[in-house]
């Protein structure tokens, strides 16, 4: 089971962010939950200069850019076989 | 009944004068240097230099650069000015970088420059740099014994080191040399080289409709909508619907409309930037030095988009010039629309008396009416340009156009769930300070007083600061060892 959190306040970046990675979530046909964090001081718990940010498994990923959807999809393979050796 | 018509006619007005002649040339070009600045500037390559072990004299100027290129978007500001704050250099850069993010960005600059003047924005700009490293030093020692117990978590977040690509550099400055082409007032770019007409009999007539359907006294500094205005109208409308098509989507990848919509761009960017007079027998075109300059830019961006970026780089940065375009544009639009209808409401005598003069009333006036007043971005320029026809005087104009864009409640309140109330509240005080006095300053300079007095006055002002940061230093060493 996957946990991935978007960063970020809501503005267009973010929610794409969240678009791309939900969307990838059905493809794959994968259980996890994706968890839009808002709050600028847990935001910044994790040490990110801008947002959005994508953090997969308490692990960020990227932040400040919205990453393509082959990115994601190789991070979300690593964190399955990280997880499930 | 006649009332409502005629403050919908002058909104409309405004409106129309407002995309044909000043849009075009100064904003479509801001909004993609900004895109490209977005994403074509890797953050670390300025963020590094705000990390805890930098010197002062280097973090506080990287806090400005910082506010300046990477931050036009709130989704930047927020939290790099959280991140400054608590795990960078500190909270006197992290003023600094939050006063000037809104004040001097690049897309507020070139439209203040582009539509109130270049000395305006220029007066913005070495202000802003100076009052904001002033505000960040006296903040970070008013609060010193605070940020010292700050946790002193390592540098890592700072560390990251970025490079910026060759070509992407080039990218943007000749984005800027296309910005400057179609601007800049000089004789090269506006002599006129060689003339064609197009035979399109009546153009006169469409000349003379058009200032009757949308009238305009030059006098209140009003501008009527030119034949060619209109045809720029037309294209920006086109620019709309076929850009939404191609940039909407363009992470499923690039369609036709991308192209067909950047394809027009250019056009619009090439009728923008030459002359047109209409008369009888059709319509002269005449070819100004702008124009090649236009075009060349053009020819040398299309060959660098299309052979030496990156897709990925391509792709961002259209993404990012779309969605400030879409972020800021609309509210623009209604902005200047509702700028239009106050403008007839207010009448000129009550702007006379209150700022038509560089006093010390007339400056807090304006910064009070900045304060209090909340206009998203850009809006804040053309509310400035109509105070400015009404009468304002340049000097309470600057000290609007400083204190609206950093102080609004909503940002107040952001601000203050990260350093507290104190701090912000502390800030507010000394931005409104700052304002009133740069507006004075600037209203003297205006007003023909000789540098020797402008800078007296800036001495004495500066004498005062520092004596009263020396007084408050002083307490605080006391109060630091009274404590241990």
């Amino acid at each position: 089971m996957l946990t991935i959190k978007v960063l970020g306040s809501g503005c267009a970046n973010c929610k794409r962010v969240e678009q791309i990675v939900r969307k990838i979530i059905t493809d794959m046909s994968l259980e996890a939950e994706v968890i839009k964090v808002t709050d600028y001081n847990d935001i910044t718990a994790y040490n990110i200069l801008s947002t959005p940010g994508l953090v997969i498994n308490e692990k960020v990923v990227s932040y400040g850019r919205i990453p393509s959807p082959a990115e994601v999809t190789t991070w979300i393979t690593s964190a399955l076989e990280t997880a499930n050796p | 009944m006649n009332f409502f018509v005629n403050l919908l006619y002058s909104g409309l007005g405004n409106l129309a004068s407002y995309l044909a002649a000043h849009v075009l040339l100064c904003l479509l070009p801001a909004f993609y240097i900004a895109g490209a600045m977005t994403a074509l500037i890797p953050k670390e390559t300025v963020t590094r230099f705000l990390g805890r072990n930098t010197p002062k004299f280097i973090s506080y100027p990287a806090a400005a650069l910082a506010g300046s290129v990477l931050a036009v978007c709130s989704c930047t500001i927020v939290p790099l000015f959280a991140g400054i704050y608590k795990k960078g250099a500190g909270l006197g850069p992290a003023i600094t970088f939050l006063f000037f993010a809104p004040a001097a960005n690049i897309l507020a600059l070139i439209y203040t420059g582009g539509v109130i003047g270049p000395d305006l924005a220029l007066a913005r700009f070495i202000l802003s740099l100076a009052f904001g490293i002033g505000i960040g030093i006296i903040m970070a020692l008013i609060f010193r014994h605070e940020d010292v117990e700050h946790d002193k978590a390592t540098d890592a977040m700072f560390a990251a080191q970025g490079k910026m690509r060759k070509v992407a550099l080039v990218f943007l400055l000749v984005l800027v040399s296309l910005l400057l082409s179609g601007t800049l007032k000089v004789g090269l770019l506006t002599n006129t080289y060689s003339t064609f007409t197009i035979p399109i009999s009546g153009m006169d007539k469409v000349q003379d409709f058009l200032y009757n359907l949308i009238p305009y006294d030059s006098a209140k500094g009003e501008e009527g909508v030119t034949a060619q205005g209109a045809i720029l109208i037309g294209l920006l409308v086109f620019i709309g619907i076929t850009s939404w098509l191609g940039m909407e989507n363009i992470f499923d990848g690039f369609n036709k409309w991308t192209w067909i919509s950047l394809s027009l761009v250019a056009l619009t960017l090439l009728v923008a930037a030459v002359g047109m007079s209409p008369h009888a027998g059709g319509l002269d075109v005449l070819i100004n030095g702008k124009f090649f300059g236009v075009l060349l830019a053009l020819i040398v961006l299309g060959y660098i988009l299309k052979t030496k970026l990156t897709e990925d780089e391509t792709r961002d940065f259209l993404w990012e010039s779309w969605k400030f375009v879409k972020q800021i544009f609309p509210l623009l639009v209604v902005g200047v629309f509702a700028v239009g209808v106050i403008r007839a409401l207010i009448k000129p005598e009550w702007i006379e008396s209150l700022a038509g003069q560089n006093t010390l009333l007339g400056n807090l006036a304006g910064v009070v009416f900045g304060v209090f007043m909340y206009f998203p971005t850009l809006v804040e320029v053309p509310i400035a340009q109509m105070f400015l026809s009404l009468g304002m005087h340049r000097g309470p104009l600057l000290a609007y156009l400083m204190a609206d864009p950093e102080l609004s409640l909503q940002s107040i309140l952001i601000i203050s769930t990260i350093i507290g109330r104190l701090k912000s509240w502390t800030y507010v005080a000394w931005v409104a300070l700052f304002s009133t006095l740069s507006g004075l300053i600037y209203g003297a300079w205006v007003d023909g007083a000789g540098i020797g007095l402008v800078a007296l006055y800036l001495i004495l002002f500066l004498a005062l600061l520092s004596g009263s940061l020396w007084f408050v230093n002083r307490r605080n060493v006391q109060k630091m060892a009274a404590v241990h």
